[in-house]
This record gives structure tokens, C-alpha cells and sequence, in this order.
């Protein structure tokens, strides 16, 4: 019969259309990850999403090596720096090409610094660049770099996609469409198409050799293609990572993790160090959590070690310090000082400053409830963890109430003076760059949310910011980090560290951090050869 | 006036159809699908109303023991007959309480948009004058899909059950008019409404006594067809994140975080599913043996 | 009919202005400024105060208002809050992927619906007639999401047969094939109850005509008087279904585009309204509304074409 006849067809082309391999070229990956950028222009985003992207389709002048402490080359071979501090020599290297052919020189790094810091710009990281007098291109080669005070943290900023050397033909021709419909720049990729929210994608750029020498390949690039496939959902992550429909991200839940370990195609690499944070803020100057009894009894009465074995199987590390005690300026002799979990110690706190537990075992004072407003960002994991310290405060008496934001709405949110607490976490390279963007009393209401307005602190962080060597630097940054955890003016939660998934068809890849980007450059991404 | 009542009452066919009540439930229930379906309807709505008696824990708090399998898998405990979610609540308390939101949404948005838009079908048939704008009115409305209604709402209101309610009462208005009209249409025609103008009865009276309460079994019986599709675009809404919030539980939503663990924990998102189905389910079966039994006029 | 198809336009006049109001007046009372959105969470009041008044934000209701509707004439949706891209590109971008998701789920759903109604009704009260019932009575039962999940669960990850994210490219393809296979399917599953269901019962009228009658009266098989006489007539309101469907089918597609990670309308309006893009929401608000009322439009004259009784109402 002509219709069974029909059916049949229809069924053998189905288990055809299933059976059919997925045609792979020969180096092309697709890496799923959880977030796209707002834009993927280097002065106008401080989204992670656009630091991966522009890591690879871009260079800067420095790099940075996985240690995320030793700085290697990037588009600078070399560079000097006057003894006072203020004059920062470039020595590009040669032969450097943006993706359409045309020669990099020193001009472009000049445009690129300015563009960065120009009041036009508006860019919300234009102060990463210090204080600038002025940048100036000696000759095709050579850029100098003049600030009006000393920063100590210069070539580390000048890592970060920030500072990403772009092309000013192509910022002027595509407008306002730059780093959205397209991007000239000279990384190991090229720009090839972007759907918001759906994909990027970027082509091997043939011509790169002048890769940071820290990486065995230097250029060109092993793979022809990458694609960077948006997918929210966590399950969905782990599955297309099992069943081979990406090949590597670094966006894998915790929960996978043990799974991932265990299925047999593939392999899970973990960054020696964690340098990105969660925590809780206080507004220092709101009623209730302005009392430093209260916000140490918080610090004590929270458990972060049940926090990272129960909501994140152990993956993460539980935080006390503010920062990774690997940061590079940490203390360790605050060690001894944080504040662990105990909540008795926290009870006599609370009873001592005259918190009185009332009825409903919730904490008063002068008829001032002790419920503190959190604002925090919607999504599972931020949930989580802010109903696990809900929890562990209530225990002492602590009534707190949470309030989530989606993404965009929250940046607005925690911008204004609403709330009492808030959740945030965020990426850093050293501790001079986590402590000069949240305690700076000149960056208040955001990212100083806590209203830490402390002019001791603003002249630490100045001279270290400021300071010529090493130990001065630290010395200065140790001051201010005692301070801060002594006011207990944060409530540390856990340190994530960089994990990044992979099927084993691909060469083990060495985790990077910076700016959370796990593939950096993506230059030691290659598929094993048989 | 009483000879009125009596003239009424004797036309009235409303008391014709006592006796038939008791056969068309006798109808139903000897449907075996349609009689089972109205049990597990009926079981279902008893849990959701008494959910604060049964539930044998919180179901918004958290716990220590998360992933917590069904007592009938492998690991699982009477303590969580259903097991618990990724966040330590037992899965058991949480459906029962998210079953009474999902019922309640369904509920309130059939209710709403079904006695409005029955109303505007009973009036547009009933002033002929108006007919026509009404109709075209409900043209207009129909054009505007429940799920796009929904995400225009949560656009300007925010993610919540409120919001979610209205667009779905609003997507039922127009089906309900159409429906209410076509049957009004119908009765309108019959001897007894003219005997009642005769007799001098008021329009108001007219309406309520007359045409009301004999389309209203009718256009209940659509209503409840409708209930089905209500509820899962509302659950769709919730799963979506664009429905119900968090902390209260409501079965979409339940779904929709029990993804984050579907690997290793498939219950926590399957049970809110199946019980969505059930629901569902059994609205349709006993929507569709009712409007058999009951009145075969809006068969298709 | 021609006649028809002016009514119908002329109808959806006001139901477009309907949606372009609705669509301006979300982002007029939606909380959230959208000046404070568009500047950035550090920005200070006066960068604010700039763009309110750039955007002529301060401006009165109906001057906004009729200033937007200009706008929309020219195709100027605004750009993205969220990804800076004009509104319009990124709708263009959209658009042919949901129509292709559409096409791969009508193209086996509504033939196989067919095929399974008219046998239920060739068949009325046998085993397949039962079995085609209770599967149509699932099918509108099932949660959407709840079909994709298994689907992903058992044909994506446990037996790995084909992709679930994203679109591989255009229909034609091998990769864009196995990409859509499993949305389509989901998709489909959902619309072939209503379709088998609507077919089994007009089907089940046309056998009771006089013609049909005849026909069996002269011995012709069962199936051979549907298949001559029955079918063409039964279609008729199967194609009135597909219209009075599309809105279910536009929820289906929100929800399974979103949970197949594929770039369409549905997954960019979620998107949208998750993150309070505003100009995105409104123009996928927009496209939505339109292709909705476009379906209906062609579902008329379609229906007036099949129908020749139409011309008399």
C-alpha cells in the first residue's frame, strides 16, 4: 500500500538522519558556556563573556601566566620602567598584523590607551588605566606610557581585555556597531559573526606568531574555528559535554563535576588557585548592620565549609579572607584573625551589644527588628547560597530577608542605597586590585556598596597604589586589608576556583584565571594526533 | 405576581431536568476513564485544599540531605515518601503545595476569564444591538495567543502568579464569549422567552432567570474543557521563570529547578511533571465525558 | 472572497495598533528606568538626566507615543539594552529559524494526524480508534517541557543519536537536519493529537453523507470511500485548526526553543523579558503578534479556498 510504502520511507530516513555522524572538520570545538557579553567592545563591558572573547580575537601589550602572578610578553617583546615609576617604555614586537592584513604599530596602541580613558568613551574601567599624562608613540615601535602619579598595579590592568590593542579604522567605520557587528584586532582568532545570546564565532587568524611566550605555541593557532555556544541551563552544559557537543568549557556545576571525572572520555583540570570571590557586603552606615557586634556575630555565625561541602560537593573553597589567601599581596598574617564558624561566639556578641531575642527568637534593640535586606542576584546558585546563610542566621537570631534581581536589573539595584546587605562576587588579580575597587571611599555608592568611607584607608590605598617596590605595596595593602576584616565590613563566602572540563580528544589544557577566562588565549587548545 | 411565578415556573424547563440530573451523572460514572479521572480529580484537589494538614514537612525550607531519592528507588526513606529537591525540601510537601498554586492559578484564570466572557457572549446575544461590536471586540482579543499575553504581562509587571492569572484569564474571555453566544443564541429562540416578555418581566429579570440558567450548565462544560490547556500554559509560563517565584512553590517552577539536577537526581524534576500530567490529564478525560454526556450541542 | 481577506485586514488594523500600544506602554510602566538601564549601573545622575531627555523620555505620553509608531514605520525598533545590536537585525536573525522549526514540526505532524484520524475513523470503535483517542488525549496533556526533557534525556544523552543545542544551519543541511530533528519532534508531538482528533470527527461526519453512503452502498472498500470522497471535505476543518491553533503552537515554540538552546523568536523574547531588555521584548512582542495574525489571515483564505460554501456566508 502506498501509505505503509510512505511510512516506511519516512522511518528509514529518520534512523538515517539519527545514524548520520556529525560531520567535524578537522579542528573546529564548540565551547558551551552559561552567559553572553553586552557587547564585545573593551571599554564598554566588564562582562567575563567579553573578556574570553576578546582574549582571543585581540592581544595586549602584557600577558599574564597561569600563576596569574608572573607577567609574560604580549604584544610588547619588552618594557622598562623609570625609576620614579611614572614612565612605563613599550618595546613592540615586530611583524604584528591585525586580521585584515594590515601592520599593527605603535599608533594603534596609543589610539587603543586613549580611547580607553577618554571622557567620551565613558568606559566603567577607564580608571584600570591609572593616572595618565599622557601616552605617546616614539616611533612605529616604541610607545611610552607617561602617568602623573605612580601605579603600582599598571602592568597587571594592562593585562586584563581592558586594554586590548584595537584598530581605529574599524572602530570608526563600524560606529556604534563596533565590537557588535565586527572586530579588527590581531589575536589568534578573527571576528566572524556574533548572534546575541546565541553564538560567537571566530576563525583561526593564519598570520599570528606573536603569541606570550609562556605558551609552547606561539601561533598560529591549532584550531581552525571556535565556536562559543550560549546555553543557560547547567544540565544541558553537562550532557552536550558527555555525549561530545562541545568540547571543552569551563562553565560545569559543581554537582557534574564528580560525574564528569568519571566518565571515561573525559577529563577535569583544576586551576591551582581560586581569585574569584562570593560574598556579602554591609552598608556600613545602615541601622542594625552599622553595629560592628552585628556584623561580626554574621561572619561568626555563618558555616562556609558547610556551604562549600553541601551546596557545592567540596568543589569550592570555603572563604574567611576577603581575598584568595594565594593573591598576590595577601597577609598571612591575618590568617589566625579571620572569622570561622561559631555561632556561640556570636550569640554572646549579639547578647553583650544588647540584641535581645524576642518571641519569635528574633534579635531586637530599642525596638529595631535585627532583619537585615540582601539583595542578590536571581539564579540557582545565588539562591542557594543566600538561603544557607537565611538559615545559619536565623539561629542567632538573625532574621534575614532576600531580595533577587535579574542580572540586569540588580547592577541597577545595588547601585542605590535600598539595602542593607548585598551578594556579589567578582574577579581580581591581585589584592591592590580587589581593595582599590570596593573600598575606595571615591568609588562609593557602587562598587563601594558598603559605604566604607574611611580616609585612613583611601591614603593606604593610595600609597600602595602609588608605591615604587614590592614591600612598600604590600606593606600598604596588608594595613588596609587588617582594616577591613576588623570592621568585618564583607561577609567572605567561598573562593571558586577554575575548573575547566574537556573530552580527551583534545590535549590537556593548562586553566588560566584571568579575569576568570579559563582558555586565556586559547592557544594550547589542540586535538591529539593519533 | 404570582400568577406571573406560576406562569414561569411552568414553562420554565429548568425543572424538566431533574429527573435527567441523576442520569447523566449515572452516564458519567459508568464511563470507567471519565469515572476514575473524577476519583483522581477529586483526590487531587482534597490534597492541595488540606496540603498544611498532610504535609509532613515544611516545604520551603532547606535541609542537609538533598537529592534525596523516591522511597521506592534505591537509597530512598519513608522520611521523603518522594524524596527530596537539590535544596534539601521534601518533594512530597512541595507538590502538594505547588499543586494547590497550580490549581489556584487555573482556578482563578478560568473563573475570571470565563464568567466575563461568558457575561459579554449572554449580553451580546441578548441586545442584538451590540452584537456585532462584541463579536468583533472578541475578534480582536483572539488575536493575542495566551503565551504571548503572558509575556507581555511579565514584561511590564514582573515574573509572578498574578500577572500570569490575568493574561490567562484574559486569553479565556474571548473562546468563552464565542461559545456563550452561540448557545444564548439558541435559547433565545425558544417559546419561553417570549412568554416571559409577555408576561411583562423585566430584561433584567428576563436575563437572569431565563437565559442564564439555561446556558449556564453549557458554557460550564466548555469552561472546564478549557481548565486542561489553562493550566499548562501556566505551568509553561512558571517553567520559563516567568510565572510564580521563588520561594512559594508551584509545579512548573518545580521543573523547571529540578533541570539543574536531571542527571543525577531525574526525580526532582519528573514527579512535578507527571503530576502536571495527572492534572491535566484528568481534566480533559472528565471535561470530555461530561460534554458527551451532558451536551452533545458543542460537540466540535 | 476577496472580500474576506479585505474584512481581515481591515480587522487586524486595530489589533495591530492594539500590540504597538501594548508594546510602547510595557516599557512606560515596567519598573526599572529605562535611562538607568541604558547608562549602566555607575553612572552618575547627570549622564542619566541626558539620556531621559535624548531618548525624550520626559516627553507627554502621546508624543512618545505617536513619536514610537513613527519609528516603527521606518523600522527603526531601537537597539538591544542588552547586546547593543539593533532590534531589527537581531529579529531578522530570529525569524528564519522559528519559521524552519514551524515547517520541520507541521511537515510530519499534520500528515501523520490525518493519517491517524481518518483510520480512527475508519475503524470507529476498534482498538487503533482507542489507542489513536488516548494518544491524542495524552498528547494535549503532556507538559511541552516535560516531552523535550525525555527527549533529551533518552535520544539525546543515553542512546546519543542526535544534537540538542542549538541549529546546525539552514534545513538543507545534514548538521541543520539532526539539529532541528529533536524540536521539531517535541513540537510535533504536541500538535498531532489535536490534528488526529479534529480529523477522526470529521471524518466520521463525512461518512454519514448521502454521496459517501452511496458509494459504500456500492461495495467500494471502507478506506477507498474516505480516501475518494471523504478526505478532501474532512480536511476543511483541520485547516481551520491549524489557525485557531497557532497561538498554542507559538507556546510550544517559546518553550522548546528555550530548552534547545534555538535562536528563534521564542528563545529571544524569553531572553529578553528575563534580562528587562525592553526594545527587544517589544519587537519580539511585535513579530509574534504579527506572524500570529498573518497565520490567521491565511488560514481564512485558505479555508474560503478549500470551502466554496464560504462565499455564500
Amino acid at each position: 500500500m502506498k501509505r505503509t510504502r510512505l511510512l516506511y520511507t519516512s522511518a528509514l530516513f529518520g534512523a538515517a538522519l539519527a545514524g548520520l555522524p556529525a560531520i567535524s572538520a578537522a579542528a573546529e570545538i564548540n565551547i558551551v558556556r552559561e552567559v553572553d557579553s553586552n557587547n564585545y567592545d573593551p571599554h564598554k563591558s566588564t562582562a567575563r563573556a567579553a573578556a574570553e572573547v576578546l582574549f582571543m580575537v585581540g592581544d595586549t601589550l602584557v600577558a599574564l601566566e597561569p600563576d596569574m602572578q608572573t607577567l609574560s610578553d604580549g604584544l610588547a617583546e619588552s618594557w622598562e620602567v623609570s625609576d620614579d615609576g611614572l614612565v612605563y617604555t613599550f618595546h613592540l614586537k615586530e611583524g604584528v598584523q591585525f586580521c585584515d592584513g594590515k601592520a599593527m604599530t605603535a599608533d594603534d596602541v596609543v589610539y587603543s590607551f586613549k580611547r580607553w580613558i577618554d571622557p567620551e568613551t565613558s568606559s566603567p574601567v577607564a580608571w584600570r588605566a591609572g593616572d595618565v599624562e599622557d601616552i605617546v608613540a616614539i616611533d612605529d615601535r616604541t610607545v611610552e606610557y607617561r602617568l602623573s602619579e605612580p601605579f603600582s598595579e599598571l602592568l597587571y590592568q594592562l593585562t586584563q581585555s581592558f586594554a586590548t590593542v584595537i584598530d581605529q579604522d574599524n572602530v570608526e567605520a563600524l560606529g556604534a556597531d563596533f565590537g557588535i557587528n565586527g572586530f579588527n584586532g590581531t589575536g589568534p582568532f578573527c571576528w566572524e559573526g556574533w548572534t546575541p545570546r546565541d553564538r560567537m564565532i571566530m576563525n583561526k587568524h593564519d598570520a599570528y606568531v606573536w603569541g606570550p611566550s609562556f605558551y609552547e605555541n606561539q601561533g598560529p593557532a591549532h584550531l581552525d574555528r571556535v565556536v562559543w555556544q550560549i546555553v543557560p541551563e547547567e544540565n544541558t552544559r553537562t550532557v552536550a559535554l558527555i555525549t561530545g557537543q562541545t568540547q571543552i568549557t569551563q562553565y560545569v556545576p559543581a554537582i557534574a563535576l564528580e560525574q564528569l571525572r568519571s566518565t571515561p572520555d573525559l577529563e577535569v583540570y583544576r586551576g591551582d588557585d581560586a581569585f574569584w570571590t562570593y560574598f556579602m557586603g554591609f552598608k556600613v552606615d545602615k541601622p542594625t548592620v552599622s553595629d560592628e557586634a552585628v556584623r561580626q556575630a554574621i561572619n561568626l555565625a555563618v558555616d562556609q565549609e558547610a556551604i562549600a561541602q553541601d551546596l557545592f560537593f567540596g568543589e569550592v573553597e570555603p572563604a574567611l579572607g576577603y581575598i584568595s589567601q594565594a593573591t598576590l599581596d595577601w597577609d598571612p598574617s591575618l590568617d589566625s584573625e579571620l572569622l570561622g564558624y561559631d555561632p556561640e561566639r556570636a550569640n554572646q556578641l549579639l547578647d553583650e551589644a544588647g540584641w535581645v531575642r524576642g518571641g519569635d527568637g528574633v534579635r531586637a534593640k530599642d525596638g529595631q527588628r535585627l532583619a537585615p535586606l540582601a539583595y542578590v542576584f536571581a539564579g540557582s546558585t545565588w539562591q542557594k547560597i543566600s538561603e544557607a546563610v537565611q538559615a545559619d542566621l536565623l539561629e542567632v537570631g538573625v532574621d534575614l530577608q532576600i531580595q533577587a534581581f535579574d542580572a540586569t536589573v540588580a547592577w541597577g539595584k545595588m547601585g542605590t542605597q535600598e539595602f542593607d546587605m548585598f551578594g556579589m562576587s567578582y574577579p581580581y588579580v591581585s589584592a591592590g586590585d580587589a581593595l582599590n575597587l570596593y573600598f575606595r571611599s571615591e568609588n562609593m555608592p557602587s562598587p563601594n556598596r558598603m559605604n566604607w568611607d574611611d580616609a585612613e584607608t583611601d591614603e593606604w590605598l593610595q600609597t600602595g597604589k602609588t608605591a615604587l617596590n614590592d614591600e612598600d605595596r604590600s606593606q600598604a595593602y596588608s594595613k588596609v586589608l587588617h582594616k577591613v576584616h576588623d570592621a568585618a565590613v564583607w561577609l567572605p563566602l567561598y573562593h571558586e576556583p577554575m575548573y575547566i572540563a574537556q573530552t580527551t580528544d583534545l590535549e590537556p589544557v593548562v586553566p588560566h584565571n584571568n579575569y576568570g577566562s579559563g582558555l586565556y588565549k586559547g592557544l594550547d587548545i589542540r586535538f591529539r594526533s593519533e | 405576581m404570582s400568577t406571573i411565578e406560576t406562569a414561569a415556573t411552568a414553562i420554565q424547563p429548568i425543572e424538566e431536568d431533574a429527573p435527567r440530573r441523576l442520569v447523566w451523572w449515572k452516564a458519567l460514572l459508568a464511563d470507567r476513564a471519565a469515572a476514575i479521572a473524577l476519583i483522581v480529580l477529586l483526590i487531587i484537589v482534597a490534597g492541595s485544599v488540606f496540603a498544611p494538614l498532610i504535609a509532613p514537612h515544611n516545604p520551603f525550607t532547606s535541609s542537609r540531605s538533598v537529592m534525596v531519592p523516591p522511597v521506592w528507588a534505591e537509597r530512598g526513606s519513608w522520611e521523603h515518601i518522594l524524596g527530596t529537591d537539590g535544596q534539601g525540601r521534601d518533594i512530597f510537601s512541595r507538590i502538594l503545595y505547588g499543586t494547590r498554586l497550580t490549581l489556584i492559578i487555573g482556578v482563578v484564570a478560568v473563573g475570571l476569564g470565563g464568567v466575563l466572557g461568558s457575561l459579554l457572549g449572554l449580553l451580546s446575544a441578548f441586545y442584538k444591538s451590540i452584537d456585532p461590536y462584541m463579536m468583533r471586540l472578541m475578534d480582536m482579543l483572539l488575536s493575542f495567543p495566551a503565551i504571548l499575553l503572558g509575556l507581555a504581562l511579565v514584561a511590564v509587571f514582573g515574573a509572578g502568579a498574578v500577572p500570569v492569572i490575568i493574561a490567562l484569564a484574559i486569553s479565556t474571555v474571548p473562546d468563552c464569549a464565542r461559545i456563550a453566544r452561540s448557545i444564548a443564541v439558541g435559547v433565545m429562540e425558544q417559546e419561553f422567552i417570549e412568554a416571559g416578555r409577555a408576561v411583562g418581566l423585566s430584561d433584567g429579570q428576563l436575563f437572569r432567570r431565563y437565559l442564564l440558567r439555561n446556558c449556564i450548565s453549557s458554557i460550564m462544560i466548555f469552561i472546564s474543557l478549557r481548565f486542561g490547556q489553562v493550566i499548562l500554559i501556566g505551568a509553561a509560563l512558571s517553567f520559563l521563570g516567568l510565572g510564580a517565584s521563588p520561594p512559594t512553590a508551584e509545579l512548573g517552577m518545580m521543573a523547571a529547578q529540578g533541570r539543574d539536577y536531571l542527571l543525577f537526581a531525574p526525580h526532582i524534576a519528573v514527579i512535578p511533571s507527571v503530576m502536571i500530567f495527572i492534572i491535566v490529564l484528568a481534566a480533559n478525560i472528565t471535561g470530555d465525558a461530561l460534554r458527551d454526556v451532558l451536551d452533545p450541542r458543542i460537540r466540535n | 472572497m476577496i472580500e474576506t481577506i479585505a474584512n481581515r485586514l481591515l480587522l487586524s488594523i486595530p489589533v495591530l495598533f492594539g500590540v504597538l500600544l501594548l508594546g510602547f506602554v510595557l516599557v512606560q510602566v515596567a519598573p526599572g528606568d529605562p535611562a538607568r538601564v541604558l547608562a549602566g549601573p555607575s553612572a552618575p545622575p547627570e549622564v542619566i538626566e541626558q539620556i531621559r531627555q535624548r531618548m525624550g523620555l520626559d516627553d507627554p505620553f502621546f508624543t512618545q507615543f505617536f513619536g514610537y509608531l513613527g519609528r516603527v514605520l521606518q523600522g527603526d525598533l531601537g537597539r538591544s539594552l542588552i547586546s547593543n545590536k539593533t532590534v531589527l537585525s537581531e529579529l531578522i536573525a530570529a525569524i528564519g529559524p522559528t519559521m524552519e522549526l514551524m515547517f520541520a514540526c507541521l511537515i510530519w505532524s499534520i500528515p501523520l494526524g490525518i493519517a491517524m484520524g481518518t483510520l480512527a475513523a475508519v475503524w470507529r470503535g476498534s482498538l487503533v480508534d482507542r489507542g489513536v483517542m488516548a494518544f491524542s488525549v495524552a498528547g494535549v496533556s503532556l507538559p511541552i517541557f516535560f516531552i523535550c526533557l525525555i527527549l533529551i534525556q533518552y535520544v539525546g544523552v543515553q542512546w546519543r543519536l542526535l544534537p540538542f543545542i542549538g541549529r546546525g544551519g539552514p534545513l538543507w543541511t545534514v548538521e541543520g537536519l539532526r539539529h532541528i530533528a529533536l524540536p521539531a519532534l517535541s513540537l510535533g508531538l504536541i500538535f498531532i493529537g489535536p490534528v488526529a482528533r479534529m480529523t477522526r470527527s470529521s471524518v466520521l461526519e463525512v461518512l454519514k453523507l448521502d454521496h459517501v453512503r452511496t458509494a459504500r452502498a456500492k461495495g467500494l472498500g471502507e478506506f477507498r470511500v474516505v480516501m475518494r470522497h471523504g478526505l478532501r471535505n474532512a480536511l476543511i476543518p483541520v485547516v481551520t485548526l491549524v489557525g485557531l491553533q497557532a497561538g498554542y503552537l507559538l507556546g510550544g515554540a517559546v518553550v522548546t526553543e528555550t530548552i534547545f538552546s534555538y535562536p528563534g523568536i521564542g528563545r529571544l523574547a524569553v531572553g529578553a523579558i528575563l534580562s528587562s531588555d525592553f526594545p527587544l521584548a517589544q519587537g519580539t512582542i511585535l513579530v509574534l503578534a504579527l506572524a500570529f495574525i498573518l497565520i490567521n489571515m491565511l488560514v481564512d483564505v485558505l479555508y474560503a479556498l478549500l470551502d466554496p460554501r464560504t462565499q455564500k456566508r
